[in-house]
């Protein structure tokens, strides 16, 4: 085994490496083309101001950066993506949680229930979109008529339109769209904790909160932090779901960042300040991605 | 069966009956989608709610299957999927063997960067992709489209071929070219083969990416010759009164073509075997 791996060492030479990078030539041309070049243009717009009347540009060093810091809009989106990624990750982590070690418990049906609960993650945003337009509607809409029904509720609700619970009403279908994601991250990393050590800590008379707490959630450790850095990153991109359910309403309450930028590209023409506004939300997401690839490096060393 | 001697059978029936409910929460949103699409519209303002269609109709499938624009809106979508598909297995197939196979350990920091363009935020390119495409007049073009596309689906593609073109033994192209095998023969014979399951899977997983893809192609189409049809239902949503039954319909449609593949790769999600391009 070792003399193979060394025979592999001594083969991989130069030669095979630039051979390597030829292979992945084509790949890296087209996406230099599709992924660099638009994204460093877009860092030299952030520091242009665009006249869409007269269609020209120039040049205002940090103009637009000092601008957005300067605009109530800006932070108020600021606010509500945080408040956005949080409450996805925290629902997203709670549901997907139990969710996971419910299925790691279970034997029979284990493929038919995942099979099921994972197909809200790869349905189509716009269909989850208008499914929960719908299910939500004030008077039409199942989930107001369910409640009146159970008389959980008096009257209808306005789930979307009262600026108080829109972003509630938006953060539950995108958890509902999003947490198997989560949970099949974590069954994923439960299924490497060994049995034995989940017996031999009831054994030893641990509680079942207890060996939850103090034995199966540090040994999961890895995947939750990567269940919640990969929900963190689809939260700050998120971007279909506001702007079909709300489009940012009311009163500017689910209005993430992604919403405001493209307010600010294509309603009002301002390129360069949405080009700056999305540098700020792209540092927001480096922070993040620079985590993940920590854990996801750990994760997927090199096993040949 | 790990499960064996933890005897608690009041957990594991509460398990079961949380994950009952779990997947009821999940499932019903998708019945009340299929409820409401063969529903009569008289019967959408009864009230209390009738929750199933006393008289089922396919009226909704009738008008949508009858609008000319939805029609081809889905041919643009199958057009552009298929397209952006080929491409970026036709690109990343080759890319993640030679960084994983012949680069090896050099490879390993462009396969980095080439995964974490996968969570770029499409923010970053609302502006500069439809600056360059207007400067090369391909905005409202499935051209356009599809190149936008693929600075999504390259990336995570790549990923996933290199995943499997890893577990491969390297073992087996040695005996092969001891054997008297060629490179080409090998890549041919050995490893396409055994690297197919999870090619297909890259590739599926481009489709119904671009498939559902909406941002861009709401940004960069605003002409029926080049609009998919998830921009088509936001144009339905717009209209001054939302009609919900062509719009589930809609969904409904919009949704099978998407069914199939997912059978095929939900396999390899339970199989645990997720890792890195697969979570994004």
């Amino acid at each position: 085994m070792r003399l193979a791996g060394f025979g592999t060492r001594m083969a991989m030479g130069r030669g095979r490496t630039a051979l390597g990078y030829l292979f992945a030539a084509p790949l890296l041309f087209v996406l230099a083309i599709a992924i660099l070049l638009p994204a460093g243009y877009n860092t030299v717009v952030a520091f242009f101001r665009y006249n869409a009347t007269r269609d020209t540009w120039r040049y205002t060093g940090f103009d637009n950066f000092t601008a957005l810091f300067e605009s109530d809009a800006f932070w108020n989106s600021f606010a509500v993506t945080l408040i956005w990624v949080t409450g996805n990750v925290a629902l997203q982590l709670v549901v997907g949680f139990w969710v996971a070690l419910a299925l790691n418990r279970i034997v029979r049906f284990r493929g038919a229930f995942s099979a099921v609960l994972l197909i809200p993650w790869v349905s189509s945003f716009v269909v989850v979109a208008v499914l929960f337009l719908w299910i939500y509607h004030p008077q039409l809409g199942v989930l107001n008529d369910l409640l009146l029904k159970l008389g959980l509720v008096q009257k209808p609700v306005a789930w979307l339109s009262s600026p108080e619970l829109a972003q509630l009403s938006l953060v539950l279908a995108n958890s509902w769209k999003f947490f198997p994601l989560v949970m099949i991250t974590l069954f994923t990393g439960l299924q490497d904790v060994p049995g034995e050590v989940l017996e031999a800590a009831e054994i030893d008379g641990a509680g079942r909160f207890q060996t939850l707490v103090r034995i199966v959630v540090p040994l999961l450790a890895p995947s939750i932090a990567t269940a919640v850095l990969l929900s963190t990153i689809w939260g700050y991109n998120s971007f279909t779901l506001p702007i079909i359910m709300t489009a940012g309403g009311p009163l500017g309450s689910t209005e993430i960042m992604g919403l405001y930028i493209y307010k600010l590209a294509f309603d009002a023409f301002d390129f360069g300040g949405a080009a700056a506004a999305s540098l700020v939300l792209f540092v927001q997401i480096l922070v993040v991605v620079a985590l993940y690839l920590r854990f996801a490096d750990r994760e997927l060393a090199p096993s040949a | 069966m790990r499960q064996g001697p933890r005897n608690a059978p009041a957990l594991t029936a509460a398990a079961y009956l949380f994950l009952a409910a779990a997947s009821a929460v999940v499932a019903f949103p998708y019945l009340w989608m299929v409820a409401t699409s063969i529903k009569p519209i008289e019967e959408f303002f009864t009230y209390p709610l009738q929750w199933l269609p006393a008289r089922p109709t396919l009226r909704h499938y009738l008008a949508v299957l009858e609008d000319t624009r939805f029609l081809r809106a889905l041919l643009n979508s199958a057009i552009v999927s298929t397209v952006v598909t080929a491409i970026s297995l036709l690109l990343s197939v080759p890319a993640a063997y030679g960084l994983v196979r012949l680069a090896g350990t050099r490879g390993r920091p462009m396969l980095i960067a080439i995964l974490s363009a996968q969570f770029f935020p499409p923010m970053i390119f609302f502006i500069p992709f439809y600056i360059l495409l207007a400067e090369v007049k391909l905005l409202n073009t499935l051209t356009g489209l599809v190149f936008a596309y693929l600075s999504v689906t390259l990336p995570i593609c790549t990923w996933m071929v290199a995943t499997s073109l890893r577990a491969l033994p390297r073992e087996l192209e040695e005996a092969a070219r001891i054997d008297g095998c060629s490179d080409v023969q090998i890549i041919w014979r050995i490893v396409l083969p055994i690297a197919s399951p999870g090619i297909v899977t890259a590739g599926i997983f481009a489709f119904v990416l671009a498939w559902q893809e909406y941002i861009f192609a709401l940004l960069y189409t605003t002409t029926p010759a080049a609009q998919t049809a998830p921009v088509l239902m936001f144009y339905y949503l717009g209209q001054h009164q939302i009609d919900y039954g062509r719009m589930m319909a809609a969904a409904v449609l919009l949704s099978l073509p998407i069914a199939l593949p997912f059978a095929i790769i939900q396999r390899h999600y339970r199989q645990g075997r997720n890792e890195g391009g697969v979570k994004g």
